[in-house]
């Protein structure tokens, strides 16, 4: 590991400042040192010599004097910190049932150091837990233990006793067509084809947008619902390739 | 300064406002509407600006550049040809988010935007602020704040177009992430070694990378260029989508969001309350109710109905009596008795023919400004809602509600109606049907042969029957043709819904009168022509000598104007008929007809329409009608030589009902209504489905299944009655 580090000029401080700038990017197109010291939660006169140093490496490029943004390499660079530390964080917080904030913390500590083999072993175990049956199984079993006895190791008893809940509710997939008058979702999935998926995403239907399904017609079909302040009305069969998770 | 005019393009949402805003820079007159998609004409007007001359082209509304739809394509296509020096998209203030999709859409074809905030009143309202300034500065283009109706920002606006006109944009600030760029570069690279225009090769780019067929068929047949670009556009998307795990589609519209998110965070300055839609919402948990909403569409349309015909049957006596007044003042001109063709052609070919598509118009203009008043308020898009199931089920679309509902007016302006159709299917469904919905040319015909062939307390009922059979016909036969000859995939019916909105008296009159105009070309144009061309077949030949004549030579029939033989036909045998001079005319008149061209072909066709309970007079009359639908009043008039007749004739009514059973009546009422769409309204259906394979059809077909039902009905019929 030590070694790898000093081929690698990059340090953990400046990953985090790369991480930071994509994620600004993804969020509001460019991002400027006032908005990175404020992420970071340091002066900005202290970012300066690190975007300096970035630029040197060629992972950066500034456009003005204040705007910043990735090159191809950098971007590269960020987005693997950024998977690494997605990846941790749900596995602090869903698999090993930690506080959101310890997770965060620990996901950030560890984004830096984590190689490419540990990655793809968490990813196996992520895709066992959730495509296997059994793995789904001692999963539930292990959250509803460390949910009980916190601090107690888990008891035999404790564990057979464990029930597992069905899939609770805001998990679910359902399409929209499944949401009763009143009821919102926010949407996973487009399914569909052609002109009506075009017009779904251009109707602002698309993926983390909620949906409020508000009324059906007296038939029962169309269905109308509202979308960031406005609203739209389609067919059941078209709202069937809408997948939602209920919120 | 630039010479010659400079060309602009508005672009934006249906429902954005984007006419309003062309009506006030121009000054043109045409109509603006709440229903998704009523700007589907290709409208251009001008306007002059400190001394420079514009001519702008209102794009259809759309929302977004795609080959799906005809308006999407026409839009995306005029974009695309460069001759757009600048392009102005209108957006909506109340749904900035999902309305600058288009923007960004339209910075990628190359054009040179000026972004015009449109509406910005009722976003003010709701409590959001926008920084235009810091908007324009990021954008590189002028963004200005407008209010459509009240003409507010206009002057603004002609100033950026002016602005950027003279000063091109530059440099494209279009922020789509390394990662779409790089792909997009890509592909735009291997076109440079094509014929594709320099500026539209970033769109072209962007829609191979989405698969678009019609740009990757022409991009495929643009040489090695082209088809090595489809193959790097290949290779970009699968890898795009691998490394992502997103859908192309979604990938590139969420980087469209991600560039106006970016924009909206860094300008909006208050965002609008939760709710900027409470009052429209408040309204539609009545209009749309489950329960309620159908009964009161039902009873909006029923009032809409009956405004129409109760207010304008005053105006409609008044121009009744005024071309009755016209008619005889122009008869005096003449000696009395001369027997002049000119005379005939004025009063009885075009004060009649045109007169009587005329008295309609107050009828027509009420029923269009209903009509248009529900469009602008935004009711037609819940009526769509409200009817989308039941028209889904016979294989049309909500929105084919609206034409066909119009067709009740009359065809032509409902087959007009039928351009907010999407999917040429549904459309071309629509329209072949349409003249079945009984338009306001046939009620002369009912009010005609209902009284005369049916009790009083049957005639509401009657009348409801007619309108009833031809709905049910035009949904059966919808459904046989799209489980037939327009058999294909369903249209998206995904539609916005615009909150209500109170239409301005100006918008609404433009609407009515532009539609009523139609309606009145046709009585200009193509009624005038053929109602000079049906007043020859039925006035010549000339009849020799009369029938009736050589009857008074013979003594058989005497001519008295003495009041007191007035009951003619109740004479014996034996003593002579005595009629009036009036009817004396009358019968030469008809001996005339008869001995026409007219009565000849109605002579010829007697055999084929016998089955059906007509005779050659009422075949006569039929022919009339294919001219316009009215007209078959007036022959019928002439045919039994009652002179000039109107529907309300009592004569008239008591000489049908002498000649025909009721179940002749009826099996006329179906075949008239059923039958042989009017002339104007093929020539409409042959110019807007593009070709007379649909206008014959519709012609053939509708004039066979009306020979089939008229046969059936008066054969079984006589078995019983």
């Amino acid at each position: 590991m030590n070694s790898a580090r000093k081929e690698n000029p990059v340090t953990d401080a400046l990953e985090d400042y790369l991480e930071t700038i994509y994620l600004q990017i993804r969020d509001q197109k460019f991002a400027r040192i006032k908005d990175i010291a404020k992420a970071r939660g340091v002066k900005s006169g202290s970012v300066s010599p690190a975007m300096k140093r970035l630029d040197e490496l060629g992972l950066i490029k500034y456009v003005k004097r204040e705007y910043i943004v990735l090159t191809p390499e950098g971007e590269k660079r960020a987005r693997r910190v950024f998977a690494r530390h997605q990846l941790l964080e749900h596995f602090f917080k869903d698999i090993l049932n930690m506080s959101p904030g310890a997770a965060q913390k620990d996901a950030c500590a560890m984004e830096h150091n984590l190689s490419d083999e540990a990655m793809d072993r968490f990813v196996r175990l992520f895709e066992f837990l959730e495509v296997c049956p059994e793995g789904r199984d001692l999963l539930e079993k292990f959250r509803g233990c460390s949910r009980v006895h916190h601090d107690i190791p888990c008891m035999k008893e404790d564990c057979k006793s464990a029930h597992r809940p069905e899939i609770s509710e805001e998990e679910q997939q359902m399409s929209i067509s499944d949401l009763q008058p009143g009821q919102s979702g926010r949407v996973t999935q487009v399914n569909g084809q052609g002109a009506i998926r075009q017009r779904l995403l251009d109707m602002g239907v698309f993926p983390r947008v909620e949906i409020e399904v508000e009324r059906v017609a007296p038939a029962g079909d169309p269905i109308w619902i509202k979308l960031q302040g406005y609203q739209i009305s389609l067919r059941q069969n078209e709202a069937a390739a809408v997948m939602v998770t209920r919120v | 300064m630039k010479k010659g005019k400079i060309n602009v393009a508005l672009a934006g949402n249906p429902n954005s406002g984007k006419t309003t805003i062309f009506n006030a820079l121009t000054g043109a007159r045409q109509h603006v509407g709440n229903y998704a998609g009523v700007t589907v004409e290709k409208r251009q007007g001008s306007f002059t600006y400190e001394e420079m001359e514009f001519k702008v082209l209102d794009l259809p509304g759309t929302y977004s550049l795609t080959s799906y739809s005809p308006e999407e394509r026409i839009a995306q296509d005029e974009l695309l040809a460069g001759t757009q020096e600048v392009v102005v998209v209108v957006v909506d203030s109340t749904a900035l988010k999902r309305s600058l999709v288009l923007m960004v859409q339209v910075m990628q074809t190359g054009a040179n935007p000026v972004l015009c905030l449109n509406m910005a009143d009722e976003a003010e309202k709701a409590g959001q602020k926008i920084d235009t300034a810091e908007l324009s500065a990021l954008l590189g283009f002028p963004v200005v704040h407008t209010v459509g109706h009240r003409g507010k920002g206009i002057d603004e606006l002609k100033a950026a177009i002016k602005k950027v006109a003279l000063q091109p944009l530059k440099k494209n600030r279009l922020v789509l992430g390394e990662r779409l760029e790089r792909a997009l570069k890509k592909i735009e690279d291997r076109l440079e070694k094509t014929k594709e225009d320099p500026k539209g090769r970033g769109w072209v780019a962007v829609k191979l990378l989405m698969d678009e067929v019609p740009f990757v068929q022409r991009a495929n047949q643009l040489g090695k260029g082209g088809q090595a670009a489809v193959g790097e556009a290949t290779e970009q998307r699968k890898k795009i989508q691998a490394e992502t795990g997103m859908d192309i589609a979604i990938f590139v519209m969420e980087r469209y969001y991600g560039f106006i998110d970016g924009l909206l965070r860094e300008t909006l300055k208050s965002k609008p309350r939760k709710n900027a839609r409470y009052i429209s919402d408040r309204i539609d948990s009545l209009l749309v109710n489950r329960l309620l909403g159908i009964p009161l569409f039902l009873l909006v349309m029923y009032s809409i109905f009956w405004i129409t015909f109760s207010l304008g049957e005053y105006p409609m006596q008044w121009i009744e009596s005024g071309f009755g007044a016209l008619s005889a003042w122009i008869s005096g001109l003449w000696p009395q008795g001369a027997d002049s063709p000119l005379r005939s052609l004025i009063t009885d070919g075009l004060i009649g023919g045109v007169g009587g598509v005329l008295v309609f118009l107050p009828n027509i203009l009420l029923l269009f400004l209903g009509l248009a008043f529900l469009e602008d308020t935004g009711y037609m898009a819940r009526a769509a809602f409200l009817m989308d199931r039941l028209m889904h089920k016979f294989g049309l679309h909500g929105k084919s509600f609206i034409p066909l509902i119009t067709g009740f007016g009359c065809s032509i302006p409902g087959i007009m109606a039928t351009r907010t159709l999407e999917n040429e299917r549904d459309r071309l469904t629509t329209m072949l049907v349409l003249p079945l919905m009984s338009c306001g040319a046939r009620l002369p015909i009912w009010m005609l042969l209902i009284p005369a062939f049916f009790p009083p307390a049957w005639r509401a009922p009657m009348l409801w029957t007619i309108y009833m059979i031809g709905i049910v016909l035009a949904l059966l036969l919808a459904l046989l043709l799209r489980r037939t000859i327009l058999k294909g995939k369903d249209a998206p019916f995904v539609m916005e819904l615009p909150p209500y909105r109170l239409p301005t008296l100006r918008a609404v009159a433009i609407k009515m009168t532009e539609r009523s105009w139609l309606y009145l070309r046709k009585a200009g144009t193509i009624i005038l022509g053929v109602s000079i061309l049906m007043w020859f077949f039925t006035s010549y030949p000339k009849t020799k000598s009369y029938e009736v004549d050589t009857e008074i030579e013979a003594g058989r029939i005497l001519v008295s104007d003495s009041p007191t033989n007035k009951n003619t036909d109740k004479n014996s045998d034996s003593n002579p008929e005595v009629i009036s001079p009036a009817q004396l005319a009358n019968r030469r008149a008809a001996e005339d007809l008869e001995n026409s061209v007219m009565g000849h072909i109605g002579r010829i066709m007697e055999p084929a329409i016998e089955p059906l309970g007509f005779d050659w007079r009422i075949g006569t009359a039929m022919l009339g009608a294919f001219a316009a639908k009215e007209v078959f009043v007036s022959q019928m008039g002439i045919v039994f030589s009652l002179g000039e007749t109107g529907e309300d004739s009592q004569s008239l009514h008591e000489t049908l009902h002498r000649e025909y059973s009721p179940l002749v009546g009826f099996s006329l009422m179906l075949f008239l209504l059923i039958a042989t769409p009017c002339m104007a309204t093929v020539a409409v259906t042959r110019r807007e489905s593009g070709s007379w394979k649909w206008a014959l059809l519709q012609f053939f077909g509708l004039t066979a299944i009306a020979y089939v039902i008229s046969l059936l009905v008066f054969q079984i019929g006589k078995l019983f009655f």
